[in-house]
């Protein structure tokens, strides 16, 4: 992991400082509303339905045991004894005092934690693969090139006005599960044939009321070059993306109103300016870097895959949690490790301080004091043993953590809708909370296989709906909350390319929505060839048999 | 009258501005070499621009950051002079302003130069490079 120095310490305690003055000027009456509206959200301070919101930065989802002891503490203290993982593997306390955020940046800060930048029309907190440094898929370690951006995307000095929020992703395994082909900028780093670290660039991504598919611009930019290109990419969009109108300002605009060539080239244009300028990286800092996120050294195990095997014979829960929540790990002998939060009756994402403490435990236990958010809003361990594997799970029940749900229908993401927020159109958790209900039971959604769920209170998308092989989208229709549903969208893993979901129809009534889920599952069964997943199923058959089940149904 | 906060030889210092002190502003079509150009955040910089005695640009709301672009451009071209920034702007802005290489600033009638003057270097170091000082951090670290 990135360890603090002094300078970087320094830079936090002075942001913290900055922020304490401004939140007391502003309670003092002597900073208005708009301004210090713009300052809180660069500080992560949203304000909701009910209360404030905090969004702590946990850069490319990666966290020490003691950084997660430290948020389940701010729970307890400032919170209601709970936290958040969201979507954009952030944590968010839904309950702080706004006069209470400066002491809650502080108690960050001294674990090098802080909320800079998590909201507002700025970059925000770079996201990545949640299996960084530990997937067998994986092709280069993402996290120091995420640092190196975070780095250079904090306080930027040209760049913190920009027209809207600027999101940027980084993968690097061609199984893509940090969803770069939906976000402003995604990238993608990979080895090339001199074995030297290079970047293909996507652009003009993202999910929101326009969905699109990023475009490629850039291919095999050179790692030095990483920071002069992304200061051209953000120069163009910081003067010409719109301004006028807010639903038309993120770059996916931009990028759509130019021609995707033509944004290309007027990057590639400012670079010519850039490139080889200041912020070229030295070799020395990018190793600097990287060799900090270098692999902690693992114990040599044996081959534990015979035990493993008896271990599952005499265990059917445990048997059901290794296939679901358990992945193939890089070193041998070792496996990355999913505890899932989607229990019924508990928001997606939403963990206890006891859970926070329990995870950091196991942490540090059997996972080299290493915890990681996913954008799926679980907790992963991203190196365990295979012989602590059962160990492990023994001790997530006494947590609700021990869910073998990982990938399936009832592993939704879900953003916290109208019971939290005041962009809202309808809620998103009673809808989560009804399908978890109708259709837990294990063996039917075992048979159901890997099925993205995705739910989303509003067109603004935090639960990503696109990109769900069902995505779920709550609108207003005359003042009554209705749900829109898609099906066929993904969001890039697995082999297969990111795609946009289709509308089915028109929206259901909240309580029509466990009928057409069973519907939408029963055309599936119904028409798959045997091991057919549903995604598969849906891109040979077409939206028309769900369609014709659906709505054929409703009309008699 | 209207508080301009300046940099006079190293050193921050406000000073109230008459109206007769006020620059003849021209815009960028009527503009000749010589003399004192103000233009709006939308303009692409011209490299004659490097004679003007003054360039101002004009904020239409403090969180618009073309003006922060187009400072960095008209650095970029050359223009040596005092870069003023006026309109709507705001004093927890200016610190971004200053790196963006401007160095006056026309305060609103609203705003309190001395809160202003409190606000423009509240940090000792940033991580990137800037128009003033544009070697990144980590370069800064490796000497120290």
């Amino acid at each position: 992991m990135y360890r603090y120095d002094d300078l970087d310490r320094q830079f936090l305690h002075e942001r913290v400082a900055h922020y304490r003055a401004q939140t007391e000027r502003y309670l003092n009456g002597q900073l208005s509303e708009d301004a210090f509206l713009q300052l809180r959200l660069r500080n992560g301070l949203y304000v909701q339905r009910l209360a404030p919101m905090l969004r702590v930065a946990v850069p490319y989802g990666t966290l020490a045991a003691s950084q997660l002891r430290a948020l389940s503490k701010i729970a307890r203290e400032y919170d209601r004894g709970y936290g958040h993982l969201s979507t954009r593997q952030n944590v968010q306390f839904n309950w702080p005092e706004l006069a209470e955020v400066p002491a809650i940046l502080e108690a960050l800060a001294l674990v090098d934690m802080h909320a800079i930048q998590t909201s507002g029309s700025c970059i925000r907190n770079v996201t990545t693969d949640q299996f960084a440094a530990a997937a067998a898929d994986e092709q280069v370690d993402p996290r120091p090139y995420c640092e190196l951006l975070r780095q250079w995307s904090t306080a930027h000095p040209e760049f913190e006005w920009l027209p809207r929020k600027f999101k940027i992703a980084v993968t690097g395994s061609s199984n893509d599960r940090a969803a770069v082909e939906v976000h402003d900028v995604g990238l993608r780093v990979y080895r090339d044939q001199q074995d030297q670290v290079v970047f293909d660039v996507l652009a003009g991504g993202g999910l929101g009321r326009t969905p699109v598919i990023g475009h490629q611009i850039c291919t095999a930019l050179p790692i030095a070059e990483l920071l002069t290109y992304m200061e051209a990419l953000l120069r163009v969009y910081n003067r010409y993306g719109r301004r006028d109108n807010k639903y038309k300002a993120r770059i996916k605009i931009l990028v759509r109103a130019m021609g995707a060539d033509a944004f290309a080239s007027a990057v590639a244009e400012e670079w010519q300016h850039t490139r080889g300028g200041p912020a070229t990286l030295l070799t020395t800092e990018i190793e600097r870097i990287e060799k900090q996120f270098v692999m902690p050294t693992l114990h040599q195990h044996t081959d534990y895959s015979e035990t493993l095997a008896q271990e599952r014979f005499d265990n059917p829960d445990f048997s059901r949690w290794l296939t679901h929540n358990v992945t193939p790990h890089k070193v041998a002998g070792y496996a990355c490790v999913t505890l899932s939060t989607k229990v019924i009756g508990v928001p997606p994402g939403d963990v206890s301080d006891q859970q926070m403490d329990a995870v950091a435990d196991w942490a540090d236990a059997y996972s080299q004091s290493e915890i990681r958010i996913s954008h799926e809003q679980n907790f992963v361990l991203p190196h365990v043993a295979q012989c602590d594997l059962l160990a492990l799970f023994k001790k997530t029940k006494a947590q609700a953590l021990n869910t073998a749900n990982v990938g399936l229908l009832t592993d939704m993401i879900c953003c916290p809708g109208g019971d939290y927020c005041s962009l809202a159109n309808a809620k998103s958790i009673p809808i989560a909370e009804a399908i978890q209900r109708q259709f837990g039971d294990y063996d039917y959604q075992h048979d159901l296989g890997e099925l993205d769920i995705n739910i989303s209170g509003c067109m603004n998308a935090c639960g990503h709906h696109h990109v769900g092989h069902i995505g779920i989208l709550g609108v207003d229709k005359k003042g009554a909350e209705f749900y829109q549903i898609s099906l066929g969208g993904h969001s890039g893993h697995s082999q297969r390319p990111a795609s946009l979901g289709k509308i089915l129809g028109p929206s259901f009534a909240r309580d029509e929505v466990p009928n057409v889920m069973a519907q939408i599952f029963s055309t599936y069964l119904n028409q798959r060839h045997d091991e057919e997943d549903f995604l598969s199923c849906y891109e040979r058959i077409g939206i028309a048999p769900f369609k014709e089940t659906i709505y054929a149904k409703s009309d008699s | 009258m209207q508080n301009l906060i300046h940099n006079v030889t190293g050193q921050w210092q406000v000073s109230a501005l008459s109206a007769s002190e006020t620059p003849h502003w021209q815009t960028d079509k009527t503009w000749q070499a010589g003399l004192p150009l103000c233009v709006t955040v939308d303009v692409e910089p011209e490299p004659v621009w490097q004679t003007a005695s003054l360039i101002g640009i004009d904020f239409p709301a403090f969180t618009d950051g073309r003006g922060l672009s187009l400072a960095t451009l008209i650095r970029r071209i050359g223009y040596k002079g005092d870069l003023r920034a006026l309109g709507a702007i705001h004093e927890d802005v200016l610190h971004y302003m200053v790196r963006c290489g401007f160095t006056s600033f026309l305060l609103p009638e609203d705003c309190d130069p001395a809160v202003a003057l409190a606000c423009i270097a509240p940090y000792t170091e940033f991580y990137q490079g800037s128009v003033i000082q544009p070697a990144p951090l980590y370069q800064r670290r490796a000497r120290g």
